[in-house]
């Protein structure tokens, strides 16, 4: 289903990541680990078509994304979700604005009904109205994940979504939003830089090991 | 309350009220009967003052919000040719006052210009007279004013969060709906602030309009005077143009809401790239606005100096020079000092709810177009000396009025708030564990301000004099009404030269001036680089 081959990624003349090869199957939950500055995040935005790199190619379903390390679709066009570390909701909109972004195209009527089962789905129905200041950080990582969701992406990239929050409702959140993504059948890859978190979220993990990429 | 403390309260009221007094004077011109003269200006005049009025702030706050705007998302959020240097290069019309870019514009476009010259040999076209309608003003002040809004939208820009818009692009914005639905929102109040900035200016200009003729509250107010001679009428016309100016800063508080939405990393990624023809299109609409808001003036302005010279420099220059040195230097020291009083911690940090009030009533004054302050400050010199008849006294109108204190108090009433703001953001960096060590070694209360406070404020200080001596030394509207007689300065000279459409020779006094502005803004920069 998604196909990640060659990819090497350079931070000015510095080598971090070489030949990283990743294939998923639709459904799979995938997580990458590896410490601060080894290229996880990069390989992510590279997928999702953020940033480029030396040498890479991305394919999605077969489409070809990105080609020698450049991208040949927009990160626009690409029906890839992604959920950052610190929710990135738009704070000028509300819950159902920022949820219905990106299914502007929508009438009135199917975007209500999409917020709707979404908001159920994340367990957090009735605060459409809502800003996003007046939630809790669980509460935001998971409307940012509805959002993400809302467009029914092809794959769910997720770039350490649980580091903003302390420890106790991180384990929660974790299993919920697993569970969530199973139910959905969603793609997914976490890039996290806790192993247990790993573990507990994913059906395979990887590791970024000497530049390298090692699966478990 | 301490002894020291009813002291600064002395002060500040006296500053507070220097600032109160041209609005309140001009508002005491309603208490009189009302006269035949307004009656005339409220029936022929007024209806199209304010409609004329109108359809410029609108036109010129529309055109500085669109392109500003959209310069600064430009320059901070794609990457084309020639951003870098672009980025710095939008500041620079900053540099030329709005007077003498309406006079080359009028000087090149007018009926007599070269380019409607040209376009009727060309053509065979009639000529047409660019001063008429509203579009060549509405163009000039949007030409002019600009940076303003561009100035604080790239602020803001900068400070937006990259994770916003790449959120937005993985939900599948196209470039256009992340600018429109996520960055704009998130930089309104910035927009806003610049906004209100352009239009306040538009509403105190004086020199433009009067070069356009037309028609709008200043203009009127110096009718009023000039040609009528009734100081009261123009007290009253002040007066309305004061509650626009309120009225807009009320709008502004409203737009820019609550709302906060900044983060305090500066990224310095550009999410968008434009490659190819796009980037070089880019690269021609940013070019384009920069050749003509500053490059093609400045370049004609020089032209012009080079052809007219021999013609126009005669040794009345250096009275110019003169004037205009003795003008700047005199009331940039005087506001820069009474605002570093203002600014010191130890005042600063008194917690007297009236003090603070009227910290930001004396700094008001920026809001207040100078005609207003000119004519109020007459007004009230003429109130006073009538006062002073009714009970046996003296005239006073012979020692103020055409008298360079009473200039010199309307040039640091209205500045007082540039130096202010830049003395109290140096003064707040010092921590009061500095004067709390600076005690316990015994320090006196003197040498504690002259060997820490004042070495620790010294960039600001710096920072505020030369932001206030570049203002002063192109004000027009107050130094038009109230300088003594043979102080003309340059930017009078610039304005009664344009004024009878002898726009070759007014480039000559307008390049000095434009020079010595651009000498002060590099030193600003270098100061402002220096503290970073």
């Amino acid at each position: 289903m998604l196909s990640v081959s060659n990819l090497s990624i350079s931070f000015d003349e510095n080598h971090v990541l070489d030949d990283f090869n990743l294939d998923l199957q639709s459904g799979d939950i995938f997580a990458l680990l590896g410490d601060s500055g080894s290229g996880k995040s990069s390989a992510l935005r590279f997928i999702a078509g953020l940033e480029s790199a030396s040498n890479g190619k991305v394919a999605l379903n077969g489409n070809s994304l990105s080609l020698n390390g450049n991208h040949s679709v927009k990160p626009e066009l690409r029906e890839i979700g992604m959920v950052f570390q610190d929710y990135a909701l738009f704070p000028h909109m509300t819950v159902f604005q920022n949820i219905s972004f990106g299914i502007d195209y929508l009438s009135k009527n199917e975007k209500i009904e999409r917020v709707q089962t979404l908001l159920e789905l994340i367990s957090l129905q009735g605060i459409e109205k809502k800003y996003p200041h007046q939630l809790s950080g669980g509460e935001q990582q998971r409307v940012s994940l509805a959002r993400s969701l809302a467009t029914s992406p092809k794959l769910l990239l997720l770039d350490e979504p649980f580091s903003s929050l302390d420890k106790s409702h991180r384990d929660q959140l974790v299993q919920e939003v697993r569970v969530i993504l199973k139910n959905a059948g969603v793609t997914s890859i976490l890039v996290t830089h806790d192993e247990s978190e790993a573990e507990a979220f994913a059906d395979r993990v990887g590791v970024i090991h000497k530049k390298k990429l090692l699966i478990k | 309350m301490s002894i020291r403390q009813n002291n600064s309260n002395i002060l500040m009221g006296f500053l507070a009220f220097s600032v109160a007094f041209p609005i309140i004077v001009v508002f005491s011109a309603w208490l009189l009967p009302g006269s035949e003269l307004w009656g005339h200006f409220a029936e022929n005049l007024l209806p199209e003052l304010v409609s004329s009025t109108l359809i410029l702030l609108l036109g010129v706050g529309i055109g500085v919000s669109v392109l500003g705007t959209v310069l600064a998302y430009l320059v901070v959020m794609v990457e084309f040719p020639g951003r870098k240097w672009l980025e710095w290069a939008l500041f620079l019309p900053f540099a030329i006052p709005a007077y003498v870019l309406a006079f080359v514009y009028l000087g090149v476009f007018d009926y007599s210009g070269y380019a409607q010259v040209w376009l009727r040999e060309l053509t065979g076209i009639s000529g047409f007279d660019i001063r008429s309608g509203h579009w060549a003003i509405i163009l000039t002040f949007v030409l002019v004013f600009y940076p303003y809004v561009y100035m604080m939208a790239r602020a803001s820009f900068k400070r937006q969060k990259i994770q916003m818009i790449e959120a937005g692009k993985m939900l599948g914005a196209s470039p256009f709906s992340v600018f429109w639905k996520i960055s704009v929102p998130l930089a309104r109040p910035a927009i806003a602030a610049g906004l209100l900035v352009t239009l306040m200016e538009t509403l105190a200009d004086f020199g433009v309009v009067s070069l356009f003729n037309y028609p709008t509250f200043t203009t009127a107010i110096y009718s009023a005077w000039g040609d009528f001679r009734s100081i009261e009428v123009a007290a009253q016309l002040a007066s309305l143009l004061v509650l626009v100016a309120f009225l807009l800063i009320y709008f502004e508080k409203k737009a820019r809401g609550k709302a906060k939405y900044y983060s305090s990393d500066v990224s310095s990624i550009k999410p968008y790239h434009a490659n190819g023809l796009i980037g070089w299109l880019l690269f021609v609409f940013v070019f384009g606005v920069f050749m003509l808001s500053f490059a093609m003036p400045m370049l004609q302005i020089i032209i012009w100096s080079f052809e007219k010279f021999t013609q126009e420099w005669n040794p009345r220059y250096f009275d110019y020079l003169s004037s205009t040195g003795i003008l700047t230097i005199s009331a940039t020291v005087l506001t820069v000092f009474i605002a570093t009083l203002l600014a010191l911690p130890s005042r600063r940090k008194s917690n007297s709810k009236v003090l603070q009030i009227l910290i930001r009533f004396s700094t008001l004054g920026y809001a207040l177009p100078g005609s207003v302050m000119a004519v109020g400050l007459l007004y009230g010199v003429q109130n006073i000396s009538l006062i002073s008849i009714y009970f046996g006294g003296s005239s006073i109108n012979h020692i103020l009025f055409g008298s360079v204190a009473l200039l010199l108090f309307a040039y640091v009433s209205r500045f007082m708030a540039i130096a202010f703001n830049s003395t109290i953001a140096s003064s707040e960096q010092i921590k009061p564990m500095f004067e709390q060590s600076a005690r316990l070694l015994g320090a006196s209360r003197f040498r504690l301000i002259k060997e820490v406070y004042l070495p620790m404020m010294t960039p600001g200080i710096l920072a505020g004099a030369l932001l206030v001596s570049v203002d002063v030394m192109k004000e027009l509207p107050a130094t038009y009404l109230l300088r003594p007689f043979g102080w003309d300065t340059l930017a009078i000279r610039v304005y009664e030269l344009s004024a009878e459409g002898l726009y070759e020779r007014a480039a000559i006094p307008a390049l000095i001036m434009v020079f010595l502005g651009a000498v002060i803004m590099l030193l600003f920069n270098k100061l402002d680089r220096d503290n970073n």
